[in-house]
């Protein structure tokens, strides 16, 4: 699942839960049957562990662009000097 | 929310996080129920009363308990219990309660009873203080919810008296 997938799976999973529970009270409301309530939660849960569980393709449309080994080479990554970080941490032991 | 572990545990914590702020709404909307329950008992006959030999006073009737409590129930209760008992002041305590009667109501439709029977419980008194003395008959009730606060009330029937003498 990437990252756009996730963020989607919570919200779903969230607004879906709520919504459940909403329908669900009033709906034992209105039949005054607090048994029917639960079972229409229940329901409302299973549902939402169908939908936001698995990893369904729908949660992978983002897929993370990764750079190419052989290009990552050819850019490395700057190096910090190794007299700058010396000079640093003596530093900061003086001020200690 | 990166593994099938993380999204199941999270579904279901916040289920029933859910699930206990439905029952805090269930209970809530029994607040909006204003019952309007009718009792009355009738004292049949004084069967028999008399002194003990530890010098308390003990007395046996028939009562006929008749009650609609089926506005008590909302979607939200359990059961209600509910007991009549006999309530009178005498010098030593300013309140005297003695329970006669009790039931348990599984459900509204036996929520509305009439109901024929001696004390279920024996009457006596700390003492010998029941000669024609006056007592109110309470019948208390205390509604059990499936989920939340309880409630408890009563009904208080007044002017009741027992014989000046023993027999």
């Amino acid at each position: 699942m990437d990252w756009q997938g996730q963020k989607r799976a919570e919200m779903l999973m969230q607004v879906l839960l709520v919504a459940s529970a909403v329908a669900a009270f009033l709906a034992g409301y209105v039949r005054a049957d607090f048994q029917f309530m639960l079972l229409v939660y229940a329901a409302g849960v299973v549902l939402t562990a169908l939908v936001t569980v698995p990893n369904w393709p729908f949660f992978n449309r983002n897929p993370l662009k990764w750079l190419d080994a052989a290009e990552a080479e050819r850019h490395p990554r700057p190096q910090v000097s190794a007299g700058a970080a010396a000079g640093g941490k003596k530093k900061s032991g003086k001020n200690k | 929310m990166h593994s099938f572990g993380h999204r199941a545990n999270a579904v279901a914590t916040f289920a029933v996080t859910i699930l206990a702020a439905m029952c805090f709404a269930a209970s809530f909307s029994d607040n909006f129920n204003t019952p309007s329950p009718t009792a009355s008992v009738k004292i049949l006959n004084i069967n028999w009363f008399q002194k003990e030999a530890n010098g308390n006073d003990e007395v046996s009737m028939t009562l006929n308990i008749s009650a609609d409590l089926s506005s008590l129930f909302t979607w939200n209760t359990k059961q209600v219990f509910v007991f009549v008992a006999a309530e009178y002041e005498t010098p030593h305590n300013a309140l005297n309660q003695v329970s006669l009667w009790d039931g348990i109501i599984p459900a509204k439709e036996h929520a509305k009873f009439l109901i024929h029977t001696t004390n279920k419980y024996r009457f006596i008194d700390q003492g010998s203080n029941l000669k024609g003395k006056e007592f109110n008959l309470t019948m208390h009730w205390h509604i059990m919810p499936k989920t939340g606060k309880m409630f408890a009330d009563k009904i208080v029937m007044t002017g009741y008296r027992l014989p000046e003498q023993y027999r």
